[in-house]
């Protein structure tokens, strides 16, 4: 599974009917378990292992991870550091070994939720 | 099933929120402040695209010494010696106004001590891009334009041959959407998964180019009878193994030349007469494929012997564009200062960005049809253009729309045609437990890519092909529009893919055609025809377009200009 969110650190941004994960994904691929309060990678082959979603989490609570064709073993973590403008890579090998990437950017301000423009009612689908 | 309909009426209508159509809509409400401007955009446009995980150089970009005459000689050698001489021109002309307005929105771009940017190559400039998107989307919304996010676009509005809007379905409320528009700028970016992907399985999404760009403003141009050029100039990167991450971050970066399994820097020896491991872009995948092709594969960027800070450098610029790429490294504990960094050709994409496949355009980047204009990698004739290149023409195209509005009155589309349009953009979801046999977009999609992939030059056939092959190819996609009068779709998520494949068979047709038209090899792998393997410029140095009249694609042929102005488009 490329991206993982770990159901002990999602706190679903609160009531938030569109999390941040969900509207970064260009793929569409991230989904909220409304029940549990919990954002999920629904569609786990569609991923471009692009990490928008990983970066925006304000709870860190996305895992990046490469397909097993790939290798595992190791991990990279972005910190974004708000006020800074800037986003520091934690970078950890297979072995343990670590190292810090502290790159300049620029950060723009991201609400928890975000309602559609005009949104109209849901249609119903179902058969 | 009664799906909601709504209406939006705008001066000016973007599709795709991405490089080009960000900045068209700032262009337009600058130029033209009491035009309504909108845009419709697939994802999010924080983060929709081929900029979603960022960019770490602006590779078009006149350096000192450098004008927007010696960028358009470059190109057109690095493209085989043709392009629009003109369009690409008057992109270049532009680069500067685009970098200096989105340094000013907040891109951080690297500079020396005196102020000035740092190159990374002769047309390169190295920027830390990872929030690039974001920033443009800033930018766009600050401009006063509506934007509309999870619009799925399906087809074209025409009345009496003028673009007169679009319509499409909001991915999240499932409302049918019908957007009036005086004038209709499409940027929705190329197509890829086409062809079959580089990885199988779970990792068949792992591509270069973005895999949600799947030719949607190509398809819908096509349908509507607009003309479009050289999509036989196909795009087979050359990228890293496996993670499928640009090169050039290696090559510029490290200066890395490549080598062959014997550690022979091919490169330099076999292709020496064309600039070594400076060829024009085409071979510097066609090289590696020969190496490979002949026993003397893998193949490699030569990285070993860098230093400690390189490596270092060459990580920070991945994880602003490909951190996929450093995790990579760490997980099969690569040190590229020790081992080097083996490379492979992509499957092909149908891009106007690095490549020149998309609409016909005039020099105002107006299309063949009235009221319709293209910027970005959905245009035509204009290759190397990247990112600034797309901004360029975002503001060339929102200069000409807004121009054109002030002349026109408002159309009405009869409410047959749209209703006819709806029940075209909602058929997957109603034959929903309609049918006895449905088949999903997945399985049709991998049906496509798979005759793209054995007959029509992917990698299974080490992107080559011959008239027969094509032939077949055709044969096979003729049979599509019966198979996807069965594609099902279960949800709004499924219609969307549903569309996908829809889109993409249109442009996999035409794209065909094209293959076949072309009876030379003018770019090696993007277009090997091994029975026509030499470029033939007394033949063929002219372009190859199309256009699908009354379901059938019609080939002519457009002359190279050359430097002269490309007057009109008749």
């Amino acid at each position: 599974m490329p991206v993982w969110i770990d159901p002990e650190k999602c706190n679903g941004c609160y009531g938030s009917a569109q999390p941040p994960c969900l509207r970064m994904c260009p793929g569409d691929l991230i989904v909220k378990d409304t029940a549990a309060n919990k954002a999920y990678l629904k569609y786990v082959n569609d991923c471009w292992d692009c990490l928008p979603c990983v970066k925006v989490c304000p709870e860190e609570a996305i895992e990046f991870h490469l397909s097993s064709q790939f290798g595992k073993g190791a991990r990279l973590i972005p910190h974004v550091e708000k006020g800074k403008d800037k986003i520091v890579w934690e970078l950890i090998d297979r072995m343990g070994k670590s190292e810090t990437f502290s790159i300049p950017t620029k950060i723009i301000a991201m609400a928890l939720d975000e309602k559609l423009e005009a949104e109209p009612a849901p249609v119903d689908f179902s058969i | 099933m009664k799906v909601e309909r709504k209406v939006i009426n705008t001066d000016i209508l973007i599709i795709g929120g991405g490089t080009s159509g960000c900045m068209a809509a700032v262009e337009a409400k600058k130029c033209y402040p009491h035009l309504s401007v909108t845009i419709m955009e697939k994802a999010h446009i924080d983060r929709s695209g081929c900029l979603a995980g960022g960019m770490n150089a602006i590779n078009a970009y006149l350096n000192k010494g450098e004008t927007a005459e010696t960028f358009t000689e470059y190109v057109k050698w690095d493209s085989c010696g043709l392009i629009r001489d003109d369009l690409v021109k008057s992109m270049a002309e532009l680069f500067e106004y685009g970098v200096k307005q989105v340094e000013k929105w907040g891109l951080p771009i690297l500079s020396d001590d005196q102020g000035n940017y740092l190159p990374r190559g002769r047309w390169n400039i190295k920027i830390n891009g990872e929030s690039l998107k974001p920033i443009l989307a800033q930018a766009a919304r600050a401009s006063g334009s509506r934007i509309y996010n999870w619009m799925v676009m399906t087809n074209l509005l025409m009345k009496n041959n003028r673009v007169t809007g679009a319509v499409g379905f909001s991915l999240r409320s499932g409302a049918f959407h019908v957007i009036h528009a005086k004038a209709t700028i499409m940027a929705t970016g190329g197509a890829s998964r086409i062809y079959r992907p580089n990885n199988p399985g779970d990792a068949a999404y792992k591509t270069w180019y973005c895999p949600y760009n799947t030719g949607a403003g190509y398809a819908m141009g096509i349908r509507a009878g607009a003309e479009m050029t050289s999509f036989e100039m196909r795009y087979v990167a050359l990228r890293t193994r496996d993670a499928i991450a640009p090169t050039g971050t290696i090559a510029l970066g490290a200066k890395a030349p490549q080598i062959n399994a014997k550690g022979e820097n091919f490169m330099a020896t076999r292709y020496a007469h064309l600039g070594g491991d400076h060829a024009p872009t085409p071979f510097r995948t066609y090289g590696p494929l020969q190496e490979i092709k002949a026993g003397r594969g893998p193949v490699y960027l030569d990285t070993r012997g860098i230093t400690e800070k390189q490596v270092s450098d060459l990580k920070s610029a991945y994880l602003d564009m490909y951190p996929s790429q450093v995790l990579y490294w760490a997980s099969n504990d690569i040190d590229p200062a020790t081992e080097p960094v083996e490379v492979q050709a992509t499957e092909p994409y149908i891009v106007g960005g690095h490549c020149q496949s998309g609409y016909w355009v005039d020099a105002d980047r107006k299309t063949t049809l009235d009221g319709l204009y293209a910027a970005g990698d959905v245009a035509g004739g204009a290759p190397f253009k990247f990112v600034s290149g797309c901004w360029a023409e975002g503001v060339i195209a929102a200069r000409s729309a807004g121009k054109y509005v002030g002349s026109i009155p408002a159309s009405e589309i009869s409410d047959a045609e749209v209703t006819h349009e709806e029940d075209r953009t909602y058929a997957p979801l109603r034959r929903h437990g309609n049918m006895r046999y449905p088949a999903t977009p997945v399985e049709l999609e991998a049906l496509l890519q798979k005759i793209m992939d054995q007959y029509a030059g992917g990698a299974t056939t080490g992107f080559e092909m011959n008239e027969e092959m094509l032939l077949n190819a055709r044969k096979q996609l003729s049979r599509f529009p019966e198979a996807l009068e069965t594609i099902m779709a279960t949800d709004l998520h499924q219609l969307m893919k549903a569309h996908e494949v829809i889109d993409r068979v249109d442009v996999a047709a035409v794209l065909v055609e094209h293959l076949l038209y072309r009876k030379e090899t003018r770019w090696p792998s993007y277009q090997t025809r091994v029975d026509y393997p030499e470029r033939d410029d007394a033949n063929w140095l002219l372009f190859v377009n199309s256009r699908r009249v009354g379901g059938k694609i019609e080939m002519l042929t457009r002359p190279y200009e050359g430097k002269e102005k490309n007057a009109g488009l008749d």
